[in-house]
């Protein structure tokens, strides 16, 4: 053999802590441990693979197309939730420092069978989020004998959402669908601001009240989904998207979009938010309340409550910026 | 009983668009029975492009050309009207999707843009970026969500019923139960795909591309046809037979045997790497035949010498796929590579509306065979047959569906399945498992029935198959949970995939040429006058697998010799 | 003494104003580590993420002015918010992407007669302590070790994702924090709900929902008895400090959890009293002994 052709390969005895349960059988979830030899060039679907082949073929996971498109063996190796078939387990082994990883079923979604979640719930969200195309005839012809044009630039709008493989890796890791199982969760909002920015669409109004009602300001910004989506489709972009066309499109009437309008129209005249007032700009005359909880919280550790922005020496010149961007955006040569 | 008028099984790109089709009637309940969730079948897997005649890029385009490159890239085994068909109503299908969302990538004028692909005459494979056939199968599964298409996810289909002239149904197993289930349908489409995982690693298939469709009809006593060809890719990742496309190459990429030796020097001294598909394939085969493979019968594609810009730059997506499933980065090292199964040209015999003989029984899509692949499929062409005939059999069932009745069905199928699976689940067994099994056929297959074929190999690969028959009868699940049983689940696609291996065999045996996909070391030439013929296994009382032949529609083209 | 580290210091909210005696802190824990503060005043706010859901371009021109100026200072940009931290490097991260949109920035910047180059480089208290001072010279400066202390770490969310705006650590298993409290002596205590989020950035448009979530990272941590939670980021610290009681009795529960600001910790324990770190304005008494 030439050696430029077998390079030095790692070999590791790894301990493998996997989460089982069967309802039914088990009154709740426990571990197994298997011993491993996992070499470099090793992915986690190879590991359970093998596990079911040579120890304990009872061990349950879904796998199907072994290639990064089908979505179907998210888990969670060391608490990331991820796709066994394209995740290598020796890198991950490294950056833990440790010779044992454990692996377990996605979050948010209830266990069918140790690493098996029923991703149904999520699916019935997103089929309420109206994931489709309804004919907008200005733009698609009414025969087959023409295609409807569409340039680059507009597909460019959302063809990186195009890219989810409804794996749910990025529902496992959302804080939001935790604490409220009411909420969308990202890859639908992804996938309602995907339809309603493509041109060929007539169903955007529809849509967005479905977002708004589902959850379109309950999303954090934590940006977690952005972090362990396979395919890199970045859904909280898409939900500051959904969120920017939403208001764009009229849904003046609710806090998160009157937060936007404070925060934005703040920066403009301040250079700041104007942080005291944020109650009552953002919940009406209501918020007085909260403005005078926080005062006598300030006045009980002593200090003076103030209804004033706080700004820097330097922070007037942002109106120019504000100026600029209007210009170029009247313009239609907005680049973003 | 569970009862559909129609009942589609399957959810690729064929079994959504015939649920899209066939679900036009509001009254007729229609059903997709899938083993896996719609938008995970191995439609999804499909990157490069479907074919269609728009002349967007090059406007002197026609179906004609489209036509005749499918019957000529088929070495003269296509059905020239089925390949008329489809390539005729290519444009209708492909347009289709994009009115309903597809994302096809643009041309400058905003049309759908077309690539250039191996075998058509002109540009015309149209694309989305590398993830066509992602798109589509979403873009097919959207729309059923808007109509309200039914699903039964996770549910796998045992066998299928007929009375002799007219479908019955099926019986299929809930997998998330465990529980089997007779379902009584006017009509069944079958469209579950291809059956490249005979040869278990060596393929580029979905670990369910197992055939159970066809094995099913084969079953049921229909006739399934052109087995023996199967397209083989010459490059394929050694651990796991994921497809690495022609780009590296096409960049400058060398193929290595184990000696360090750029071998295609030998095979073809002008094209080197860069000829067509079979030669590289047969190439780097004989290379490891002789004796010059690395230590696990590979070869190696090294793009070491590109350099890291030059990799960075140009081939960021293949350089991804070695790290991520072969743990190998390209800048550094040669990637170890295999000639990988890719497409199977055969299956379920039917007419240009996916009919088989059996009245509402259809097939479409890579399970089906009308054929319009022959003895090779051109690349783009198999997305493109899975939406005509896919429409069509969603179309014709329809039809036939609104006028028929249902044909009387009892649980009699369903006690023998569920008996079968009490008797694999019963007891410890021999000790062999599923993984021993499976292991043994994909190297079977892909020794012996692979990208070379000769007659005493098929004969030895014959005995073996029914050796490894026996060893399946002797096999156990250790698994004796009913609910989500994913060993059983592999164990009723072994069965299915073991059926099948020895009808591909038996037809290669018999084919006592070389044409398209199929190599026969010793009949090295194709022969017209003895072959220009299409295989029809049956099975026979004895279950081994009955050949006859039938002949090949030619309207249009008479065969010539395949050059390119 | 050794050279001082230089930084220039862009503040965000939660520095000034109510919140101004949180910069005090800073610049006399840093004092303590050799690290000197310049104020970038003429930096504005980043818009925490919210400007983006009316214009993603004016951020984006927004934030390069703040690096900017940092540029035209010649120190690296230093921002004790994580959520700061983390418009900003996305700013700088999208600009370097995208040429096309990182001059039409400039070409916005240009009617102040600045200039954003994208070579600012943007650090946090994480990677000040852990990376640029050091362990051993934090370890140097450590006089009243806490050893004893149960703790649970908590990164909050913007430091950490998604990964490829920081190059200072593995995302997936970051360290810098355990690093640092180790080397103060501290016992660190590990607990289910640590990668949670805390939904701050819910207080407005759904704050039932953020005092849920900060309710869940607040039991997970408290369900192991640790005697406190310290976080890294001042917005975590917001939330899980001063909403603490609502957050609790909203959600049914009844437990009081001292919540600290990393750099609260880190001045214990070089040796600065409580009064020094006026834990007297925490909405849950820190009442520990330290
Ligand atoms: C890596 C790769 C790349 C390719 N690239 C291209 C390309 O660029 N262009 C091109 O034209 N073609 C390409 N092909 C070929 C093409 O993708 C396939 O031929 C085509 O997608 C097959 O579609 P189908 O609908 O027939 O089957 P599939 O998409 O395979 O779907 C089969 C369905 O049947 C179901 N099923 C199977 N068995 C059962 C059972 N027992 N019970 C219930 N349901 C069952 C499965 O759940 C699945 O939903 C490629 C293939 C591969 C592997
Ligand atoms: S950014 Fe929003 S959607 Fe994404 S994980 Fe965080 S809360 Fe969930
Ligand atoms: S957005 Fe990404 S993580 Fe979420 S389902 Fe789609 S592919 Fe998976
Ligand atoms: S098996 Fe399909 S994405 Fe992993």
């Amino acid at each position: 053999m030439n050696a430029t052709i077998t390079p030095d390969r790692k070999s590791i005895l790894a301990n493998i802590r996997i989460q089982r349960f069967t309802p039914g059988e088990h009154k709740s979830a426990f571990y197994d441990n298997f011993k491993v030899n996992v070499e470099t060039g090793m992915t986690v679907l190879e590991v359970l693979r093998l596990i079911k082949n040579t120890q304990d073929s009872s061990l349950t996971f879904r796998a199907f197309c072994r290639s990064k498109i089908c979505g179907s063996c998210s888990v969670r190796v060391n608490g990331k939730p991820l796709l066994a078939c394209s995740t290598q387990l020796m890198p991950i082994l490294d950056d833990f420092k440790q010779e044992s990883v454990i692996i377990q079923p996605m979050r948010n979604m209830p266990v069918l069978r140790d690493l098996v979640v029923d991703i149904d719930p999520v699916i019935e969200k997103l089929a309420k989020m109206h994931p489709y195309i309804m004919e907008n005839r200005g733009r698609i012809p009414e025969t087959l004998e023409q295609e409807s044009l569409m340039s680059r630039q507009e597909l460019t709008k959302f063809d990186y959402i195009t890219d989810c493989i409804l794996c749910g890796s990025c529902y496992s890791a959302c804080s939001a669908a935790s604490a409220d199982p009411n909420y969308a969760g990202p890859l639908t909002l992804g996938k309602a601001y995907r339809f309603s920015a493509d041109v060929r669409d007539s169903f955007k109004g529809e849509r967005m009240q479905a977002a708004v009602d589902q959850g379109l300001w309950s999303c954090a910004q934590c940006r977690k989904c952005i972090n362990v989506c396979p395919k890199d489709t970045r859904p909280a972009i898409s939900i500051q998207r959904l969120r920017k066309m939403s208001i764009d499109d009229g849904i003046h009437d609710t806090p998160g979009s009157r937060r936007a309008k404070a925060y934005t129209d703040d920066v403009a005249k301040y250079g700041q938010v104007n942080k005291p007032m944020l109650p009552v700009i953002v919940n009406g005359p209501k918020g007085w309340a909260a403005i005078e909880a926080a005062d006598n919280y300030l006045i009980k550790h002593g200090i003076e409550p103030t209804h004033q922005v706080c700004t820097l020496d330097g922070q007037s010149s942002t109106q120019k910026i504000y100026a600029k961007v209007k210009e170029l955006e009247s313009r239609g040569e907005n680049k973003t | 009983m569970l009862t559909y008028d129609i009942l589609i099984i399957g959810s690729g790109g064929a079994g959504l668009y015939a649920a899209l089709e066939s679900r036009s009637e509001e009254e007729l309940r229609v059903g997709v029975l899938t083993k896996i969730y719609p938008t995970r079948s191995h439609t999804g897997a499909a990157q490069g492009g479907v074919n269609a005649a728009l002349a967007n890029l090059d406007s002197t385009d026609t179906w004609q050309d489209h036509w005749f490159d499918t019957v000529k890239g088929s070495d003269y085994l296509a059905d020239q009207d089925a390949a008329e068909i489809m390539t005729r109503e290519a444009p209708m299908v492909v347009r289709e999707m994009e009115h309903w969302g597809c994302p096809f990538s643009r041309t400058d004028e905003g049309k759908i843009a077309q690539r250039p692909f191996g075998g058509a005459s002109k540009p015309r494979a149209c694309y989305s970026a590398d993830k066509v056939g992602h798109v589509m199968l979403h873009t097919l599964y959207e729309q059923g969500i808007r109509h309200g298409v039914n699903f039964l996810n996770e549910w796998q289909v045992l066998s299928l019923m007929h009375d002799g002239t007219r479908c019955q149904g099926v019986t299929a197993i809930n997998t998330q139960t465990g529980r089997v289930h007779t379902i009584n349908a006017k009509a069944v489409i079958l469209a579950t795909g291809g059956h490249g995982r005979i040869y278990w690693t060596r393929t580029s298939n979905a670990f369910g591309n197992t055939g159970d469709g066809t094995a099913m009809a084969y079953r049921a006593g229909l006739p399934i046809k052109d087995m023996e060809f199967i397209q083989f890719h010459p490059t394929g990742l050694r651990r796991t037979g994921i497809l690495m496309s022609e780009g590296a190459r096409g960049e400058g990429a060398y193929l290595l045997n184990g000696l360090g030796e750029r071998f295609m020097s030998r095979y073809a001294p002008d094209k080197m790497e860069l000829g067509p598909r079979d030669l590289v394939s047969r190439s780097c085969e004989t290379e490891v035949r002789e004796g010059r493979g690395g230590p696990e019968g590979e070869v190696f594609l090294d793009m070491t010498h590109l350099g890291k810009e030059r990799i960075l730059e140009k081939l960021p997506q293949i350089r991804e796929l070695c790290i991520e499933f072969e743990g190998v980065d390209p800048i550094e090292e040669p990637v170890p590579i295999k000639p990988t199964a890719h497409y199977s040209m055969g299956g379920i015999h039917t007419d240009i509306n996916g009919q088989t003989e059996i009245e509402g029984i259809y097939a479409a899509g890579e399970a089906g065979c009308v054929s319009v692949h022959g003895a090779n499929r051109l690349g783009g062409n198999s997305l493109l047959d899975i939406l005509v005939f896919g429409k069509r059999a969603g179309k014709h069932a329809l039809e036939y569906a609104r006028g028929a009745s249902f044909t009387p069905v009892s649980t009699e199928q369903e006690e023998r399945d569920t008996q079968m699976i009490n008797t694999m689940m019963d007891g410890k067994g021999s000790g062999i498992t599923i993984a021993d099994i499976r292991h043994a056929m994909g190297n079977l297959m892909a020794e012996k029935v692979g990208v070379y074929r000769n007659a005493s190999d098929l004969e030895s690969a014959i005995s073996k198959l029914a050796d490894l028959q026996e060893q399946f009868k002797q096999m156990r699940i250790q698994d004796k949970t009913k609910a989500f049983n994913t060993e059983l689940v592999s164990a009723l696609e072994l069965k299915n995939m073991l059926d099948l291996a020895e009808v591909v065999t038996a037809g290669a045996l018999e084919r006592k040429e070389s044409r398209g996909a199929h190599t026969r070391e010793d009949h090295l030439e194709r022969d017209d006058k003895n072959w220009l013929a299409h295989t029809m296994a049956t099975q026979g009382a004895d279950g081994r697998p009955k050949l006859e032949f039938s002949p090949v529609t030619i309207t249009e083209f008479e065969p010539k010799a395949r050059t390119y | 003494m050794s050279e001082k580290i230089r930084y220039g210091f862009y503040s965000g909210c939660c520095f000034q104003g109510a919140d101004e005696r949180f910069f005090q802190i800073l610049q006399d824990v840093f004092a303590k580590v050799d690290v000197e503060l310049e104020l970038i005043v003429d930096a504005v706010c980043c818009g925490s993420g919210v400007i983006e859901e009316r214009s993603e371009l004016t951020s984006l021109a927004v934030n390069a002015k703040n690096m900017a100026h940092a540029e035209q200072m010649g120190l690296p940009l230093y921002t004790p918010c994580s959520t700061c931290y983390n418009v900003i490097a996305n700013a700088q991260k999208r600009m370097q992407e995208d040429p096309a949109v990182h001059a039409q920035v400039n070409e916005i910047l240009a009617e102040q007669g600045l200039e954003y180059k994208g070579t600012c480089k943007i650090t946090h208290t994480l990677w000040v302590f852990a990376q640029d001072v050091g362990l051993d010279k934090l370890k140097e400066r450590i006089t009243n070790p806490l050893n004893g202390l149960r703790v649970a770490s908590y990164y909050g969310c913007h430091t950490r994702n998604p990964a490829d705006i920081q190059g200072y650590e593995s995302a997936d298993n970051p360290t810098s924090l355990e690093d640092i409290l180790e080397v103060l002596g501290v016992q660190i205590v590990d607990y289910d709900t640590k990668d949670d989020c805390c939904g701050y950035h819910l207080a407005w448009p759904n704050n039932k929902l953020n005092m849920q979530m900060t309710s869940n990272v607040l039991e997970g941590a408290h369900t192991k008895d640790v005697d406190m939670l310290v976080t890294s980021c001042p917005l975590c610290f917001k939330s899980m400090d001063g909403t603490q009681a609502k957050a609790l009795a909203q959600t049914g529960k009844n437990f009081q959890l001292p919540v600290l600001f990393l750099p609260e910790l880190v001045g214990l324990a070089c040796g600065m009293s409580a009064e020094d770190m006026m834990l007297r304005y925490h909405g849950v008494p820190v009442n520990i002994r330290l």
